[in-house]
């Protein structure tokens, strides 16, 4: 009973970075024995103003990455790497609002050497995924999602001592399976959520310069020649893992965890890969507004 | 079971890595890594073992026997520099932080044809200078201009003012030797001048995997004429040993040209568009990466001979006469 008290909790947060009392945050109308019973995005029309949820975490990465890009050098380049990610959670009407909108921005920059530590590299990444997830309730406290993602990738990466081949263009656009799985649960009388989501690109289009193929041929001279590549995952098997934990503290709320990042592309000949593995830390909003509108949305996990 | 099937392929593709071999940092480790990076990415392997009769395979078990596991690395940056001279190229360079190696056998071979003080000479002190282009008027009213490098002749409007300020010369002497090379759009925005139509100057290709003949369809390359001032007179571009890379270029457009006559020595080719790799101890390598041909479609790696083969003579040096400069302006003179 505690334990699906708990699991509506998170899914009625309301007020923002509250370390919220299960008494206060249960709507009034679903009892907590309904919610072990019932999926709680069942629609329940109401009159009157309704609340519309969303949640946006910001999270701040530090971590190491190791890259490789045989268009640029045969050889490995490691450093440290810095990530910044904001994300949006909200509920859809889609599927009697069993579908959610996640939004994820996520750059990252680096400065890597080569092993012999007389080369440098630079490197940023930019990437929007927009995820569709659909939710089940498996147990009380535990929600699985799994849903469509399209993803857009840019990026560079810069060798300050090549000549003609100094940069490399990374664009991509996927499409995507998404799934992450979240477990809330209480310790030391405060609600945690456990999650962990798992992003794995399944076809999508990149752009590569062929095998020796230069930049300046490419784009001066207009030459083109499978410079923008269909992927797939033998390809391109990419995979990005977040496992994180949502805490309180002093009156916020904390998401920390680990990123591990893994890009790869085989593509013309050219073989890349980024291996990314970042300790994130950041905070929790839950927002919610008010809307003069009967519409189906009821609150939802976040 | 086919579930597990799917799921167990779907985990090996999806844990599966892409990556390159790692060569150690040995002597042996940085020769293997060094002959792997020209073994695949080098665009003129074939034709150099063709023409200049070596065998890249056999080169590497020759100079593996020159190896030591105690050896300096000045001593491995000979080896290396060695092998590379194989090719005798002069885009292919290995470069530490203590020398460059390279194969200037291009030039260094052959006759300068090129006396930078009878140059001096001939353009006195009063000459003008528009970016990377310094120009006058001979006294018998040619124009005289002198393009020492591709780097950067300047722009669109700095070579319009040059052929206004020769515009009644009788005709135009475009002295290029020593010029080693650089852009390719600077040495084409100059070329641009001297069409009054688009012509078809070569081709270029690329490699389009690690096999000796994996090369892309070669692509036209065409020479768009100018939309600003064009010379539509007589013109002389002097050449020497030393003219290469993007300088090789610019003859091969200009031999397209009418009204264009390239007089001197033949150029020192290098028609590789250089790329750079590296080694794993640290140096860096440079080779030629895509060929680019003549209109024919023939090789001009070796350079393009000149329609006039004219060399500098020691008697005319001495009595401060540039040869190849006299056979211009008399060309120019009886082209009239």
């Amino acid at each position: 009973m505690q334990l699906a008290a708990a699991c509506l909790l998170c899914c009625n947060i309301v007020a923002a970075n509250a370390q919220e009392p299960p008494a206060q945050a249960l709507p009034a109308q679903e009892p907590p024995a309904q919610a072990s019973t019932q999926p709680p995005l069942s629609p329940q029309p109401q009159a009157g103003p309704r609340t519309s949820f969303a949640t946006h975490a910001t999270l701040f990465g530090i971590g190491a990455t190791r890259q490789l890009d045989t268009y640029l050098s045969p050889v490995n380049y490691r450093g440290p790497q810095l990530t910044f990610i904001k994300e949006k959670l909200r509920p859809t009407r889609l599927m009697h609002g069993r579908v959610s909108y996640q939004g994820i921005f996520q750059t990252d920059f680096t400065l890597m050497h080569n092993p012999s530590d007389n080369g440098r590299c630079l490197g940023g990444n930019m990437r929007y995924d927009a995820t569709w997830h659909y939710s089940w309730t498996p147990l009380p406290a535990l929600r699985v999602m799994a849903g469509p993602q399209l993803t857009a990738t840019g990026g560079f990466l810069y060798n300050t001592r090549n000549s003609n081949n100094p940069a490399q263009a990374l664009l991509a656009a996927d499409i995507a399976a998404s799934a992450a799985a979240i477990y809330t649960f209480r310790l030391w009388g405060h609600t945690m959520r456990l999650r962990e989501q798992l992003d794995v690109p399944l076809i999508g289009v990149m752009f590569s310069p062929n095998y020796t193929q230069s930049y300046y041929d490419i784009f001066s001279q207009g030459n083109y020649d499978h410079n923008v590549c269909f992927t797939h995952p033998v390809n391109r098997p990419n995979l990005r893992s977040m496992l994180t934990l949502d805490f309180p503290l002093l009156g916020a709320t904390i998401r920390a965890g680990y990123l591990l990042d893994i890009r790869q592309s085989h593509v013309n000949n050219l073989r890349h890969h980024a291996y990314n593995h970042a300790f994130v830390i950041g905070w929790v909003k839950h927002l919610g507004h008010r809307k003069h509108r009967d519409a189906a949305q009821e609150p939802f996990i976040m | 079971m086919k579930p597990l099937r799917y799921i167990l392929l779907a985990c090996l593709v999806l844990t599966s890595c892409i990556s390159e071999e790692q060569y150690d940092n040995t002597p042996r480790g940085n020769l293997d890594a060094l002959w792997t990076i020209i073994d695949q990415n080098y665009c003129f392997l074939d034709y150099k073992q063709q023409e200049l009769g070596f065998n890249w395979a056999q080169v590497r078990i020759d100079y593996r026997q020159r190896l030591s596991d105690k050896m300096s690395n000045a001593q491995l940056f000979e080896v290396l520099a060695d092998m590379l001279s194989t090719l005798r190229d002069g885009h292919v360079n290995l470069y530490a932080a203590h020398d460059v190696g390279r194969n200037w056998s291009w030039y260094e071979e052959y006759p300068r044809n090129f006396d930078p003080l009878l140059q001096d000479a001939y353009l006195g002190t009063d000459y003008k200078i528009a970016s990377g282009l310094s120009y006058r008027i001979l006294p018998d009213n040619i124009g005289y201009v002198v393009c020492p490098s591709f780097a950067n002749v300047g722009g669109d409007g700095n070579i319009s003012e040059v052929l206004y300020a020769l515009r009644l010369c009788r005709g135009l002497i475009l002295d290029i030797r020593g010029n080693g090379g650089g852009n390719l759009t600077e040495a084409q925005r100059l070329a641009r001048r001297f069409t009054n139509e688009r012509r078809l100057v070569g081709y270029v290709a690329h490699k389009t995997g690690p096999g000796h003949t994996d090369f892309s369809e070669p692509e036209a390359e065409y020479l768009e004429p100018s939309p600003y001032m064009r010379w539509q007179k007589a013109v002389v571009v002097l050449t020497n040993r030393q003219c290469y890379s993007a300088a090789n270029n610019f003859v091969r457009d200009m031999k397209q040209c009418p009204l264009v006559t390239i007089l001197g020595d033949q150029t020192g080719g290098g028609s590789g568009f250089p790329f750079s790799s590296e080694l794993p101890i640290g140096w860096s390598v440079r080779f030629s990466s895509a060929p680019s041909y003549d209109a024919d479609m023939q090789h001009i790696e070796f350079g393009i001979q000149p329609d006039t083969l004219v060399t500098l003579s020691d008697d005319d040096a001495q009595r401060g006469i540039d040869t190849l400069i006299e056979a211009a302006r008399d060309l120019i003179s009886r082209s009239r």
